[in-house]
Parts: structure tokens; sequence; C-alpha cells
């Protein structure tokens, strides 16, 4: 601890470093010397939630839509640089600790973690135990990390249905995969159903993953969300499109390992898709067919 | 979308989670909002004129900024006044001389719906 140190010696140990919805983790906090002069002393359990904000005027303030048209005229609509990342402590349980004798010693806590907990990951949520110490001194704000990592048995997926978002459907898509939960690392095993609904253009063919971020802060007004595809995985290119035809075209489509499981958090939450895309050759009308299915992605056994 | 299983009867229940941008809504002050609303489009350049409309552009920024925004924009109302004025007069600039030309210009098609498709034609010169 130097000069400026905020730890104040205090240490918070949680054992196991890695738990899974419903299993209980325990703090031990165990400081160098003695803290005196306590007033409270608190440990909570809760996450750190990262999400996105706008932080500069209103978002459809006149000003903000003069000010891209007039001065950032290479990024119309984009207001660059009034978003902000920042993350907010979210409190599950608090668990008061005694402080009769003004004297911070030790403490110990532990939390079974909630079956509906979001899963660790740098998108959503910093799962730790927090102590937080009011005293006559410097107060004292320290927290113990641990990760929580969601497994398949620890969602109860439905099937959903596919989504259109882009295309007229010229041809109808059906992504087919035995399960709606997929752990990261693994691939993404199924088929492409597809039947053009007309004599159409030889057609390339691809699937990807796509992972969706949604910022819902409970005070702040919140920033764009965004989706990110994954690298196409090409099933064909030219193939073949006759009109009331059906084939399909099997895929295994790895999914990233690090992949952050699927999560709804109080200010943000991440959603998975496996989504499938058909370019038409040639320049003529018809559009490009963008179809995705929702998906659970977790990331233990 | 998850389906996260229900809470089991001893943990604590989920948090109530935030809006999102669609749940929330356009993010205008108040000043704005009633501008927007006004129908009428003198009514709508008179209040865009007042100063509690530029004064309100400077909601939302962090304290200090927001007063230093606020300052800025009360040394700029001359000159939003005359950006008022200048758009008002464009405005009806436009009205005098284009507008005339496009409506001669498309009459005949305006007659041909008028009398093919009246529901549609009435709802396109529908005041909204």
């Amino acid at each position: 601890m130097g000069l400026f140190g905020r730890s104040g010696g205090v240490r918070i140990d949680v054992v196991p470093q890695v738990v899974r919805p419903r299993q209980t983790v325990t703090a031990t906090v165990s400081v160098d010397k003695p803290l005196d002069k306590v007033t409270s002393a608190r440990l909570e359990w809760g996450y750190d939630n990262f999400y996105r904000y706008h932080w500069a005027g209103r978002a459809d303030s006149a000003a903000a839509a003069g000010n891209d048209t007039l001065w950032m005229a290479g990024e119309v609509g984009t207001s660059y640089g009034s978003e902000r990342d920042t993350d907010d402590w979210v409190c599950v349980t608090r668990v008061e600790v005694p402080t009769a004798t003004s004297e911070f010693t030790q403490a110990s806590a532990s939390f079974k973690i909630p079956s509906w907990a979001p899963g660790s990951s740098p998108q959503v949520a910093r799962w730790g135990c927090r102590l937080v110490i009011d005293r006559g001194g410097r107060d004292v704000d320290e927290r113990g990390e641990f990760q929580v990592v969601i497994g398949a048995g620890d969602v109860d997926a439905v099937e959903e249905p596919m989504e259109r978002y882009m295309g007229n459907g010229d041809t109808e898509i059906d992504i087919v995969i035995p399960s709606p939960v997929w752990r990261a690392g693994d691939p993404i095993t199924g088929h492409l159903a597809c039947r053009p609904q007309q004599d159409l253009p030889t057609a390339d063919i691809a699937v990807y993953w796509q992972r969706e971020r949604e910022h819902h802060p409970l005070e702040r007004y919140p920033g764009q969300g965004g989706s990110l595809d994954g690298p196409p995985l090409h099933l064909g290119k030219k193939i073949p499109m006759h009109g009331g035809t059906e084939f399909g075209l099997p895929f295994a489509l790895p999914l990233p390992a690090d992949a952050a499981p699927t999560a709804t958090a109080v200010h943000s939450s991440l959603s998975w898709f496996i989504g499938a895309r058909i370019f038409y050759s040639g320049f003529t009308s018809h559009q490009i067919e963008r179809v995705r299915r929702p998906i659970v992605v977790v990331n233990a056994l | 979308m998850t389906a996260a299983q229900p809470p089991a009867p001893n943990e604590p229940p989920p948090p109530q989670r935030g809006q999102t941008l669609e749940e929330r809504g356009r993010d205008v002050s108040a000043a704005q909002a009633e501008v927007e609303a006004e129908t009428s489009k003198v009514k709508q350049y008179l209040k865009a004129a007042s100063p509690r409309f530029l004064w309100q552009m400077a909601e939302g920024y962090p304290v200090v900024l927001k007063q230093f925004i606020q300052f800025c924009l009360i040394i700029i109302y001359p000159a939003w006044i005359f950006f008022v004025i200048f758009a008002a007069a464009l405005h009806v600039l436009f009205y005098v001389t284009v507008y005339p030309v496009l409506w001669l210009l498309f009459w005949p098609m305006r007659a041909y719906q008028k009398k093919h498709h009246p529901e549609e034609y009435a709802e396109s010169q529908r005041k909204k």
C-alpha cells in the first residue's frame, strides 16, 4: 500500500472464482490492521453493469440535428462523440456487518447466485462482492471479483420464430437447428432450407452469427444499440435457384471461443442470432435477403 | 428472449430493468416538443423564434458545460432570430415561386386520382 493507495490494506477473497447460477460463493474479508472509527459496514453482492449512454444534451434536439447536418456532413446523423461507455453497480443483496465496537476486523458472507443472473462478460456484467465501510477516516470501497458462467442447464430457452430483416422474400429461407442453445467455441450445426418462389438468378449463400447489444439504463438516456455480424461462412456461390424447388445446405458455423453468454441485466442486454443471407448475381431488381433466428449462447457445459 | 427460468422462492427477484431507445421515444426539450406539436406554420416559426426554444437546446448537458452553452446561446440569439426570419422567408418564397408551378404541373395527376381513387385522394389532402 503506497502513500496514495486506496485499498487500506483490505483484501476480499472470493471462492470459488468461477460459479454458475444457483451455486454459492463465499467472500472472506481480511484487513492488515483493524479499522477504527467505523460507523457502518456492509457487504454488497452484485455486478458492474456495462452500458452506453447519451451524455451530450438531448439526443433528438434541433441543435443535435443541425449539428449533424451542418458540421458533420461526412457522418450525417451520427452525432459522433455524444455517447459514452460506462458502468453502474447493481446491488442484488446487501449484508450489514455488525460494527458494535466501531472497529472492523473481518467479515465473511456467502451468496447464492440467482437463477436469472446475467453471465459475466465485458459487454454486460462483472460480478463481485463489494465492501463499503463508512468511517471517521478514509472510507473503504473495495471489491472482490468472481465470474459467473452460464451452462446449458441454466437457461430455459424456447424455439423462437425466424425473422426477416432485409429483402422481400423471393426465397423462403428456414434455418433449421436441432437446439436453440449453443456453447461458445462449439460449431453451430444445422442446415439451411431454401425455397425459391420463382426462377431467380444464381445465388451466393452464407450463414453468420450476429450479436446484438441493447442499452436500457434506468436513468440516463440510452445510447444506440448495435449488432455485430460474424465472418460469413460461405455455403456456395453460383447456386442455381429454380422456382418451386427446395434444397438444403448443411453448415457448421463456429462460435467464437470467448463469446459472451446471452444475458439480460438492468442497464444492458446481449442477444445472439444465427443469420443467413442471399446475394443474387447480376444487377437485377432482386434484393439481398437476410433472415435470422434467435439463439441462446452459453459458456459452460 | 433468454426466458431464464422463473426465480426460485428463496432468491431475490430480478431487479427492474430500464427502457430501451424505442421504449423511451424521442428525447426533446419541452419547448421543442411544443414547436413540433404546432400545426400552424406561422405559429411554429414564432415559437421557434422565442428565446426559450434556443435556451433549451442546452438541456441535458452536464453542469458547467450547460451554463456555458446557455451563455453562448444568449449571445447568438440575434443571429438565431436572423436565421429564423431567413428560413421563414425561404419558406414563403418556395410557396410563391416553385409551389404554383408544381401545383399546375401535377394538376392532371391530381384530377386522375380524385376521379379514380377518391379515398386515397382525400387522405393525401388531409392536413397532418
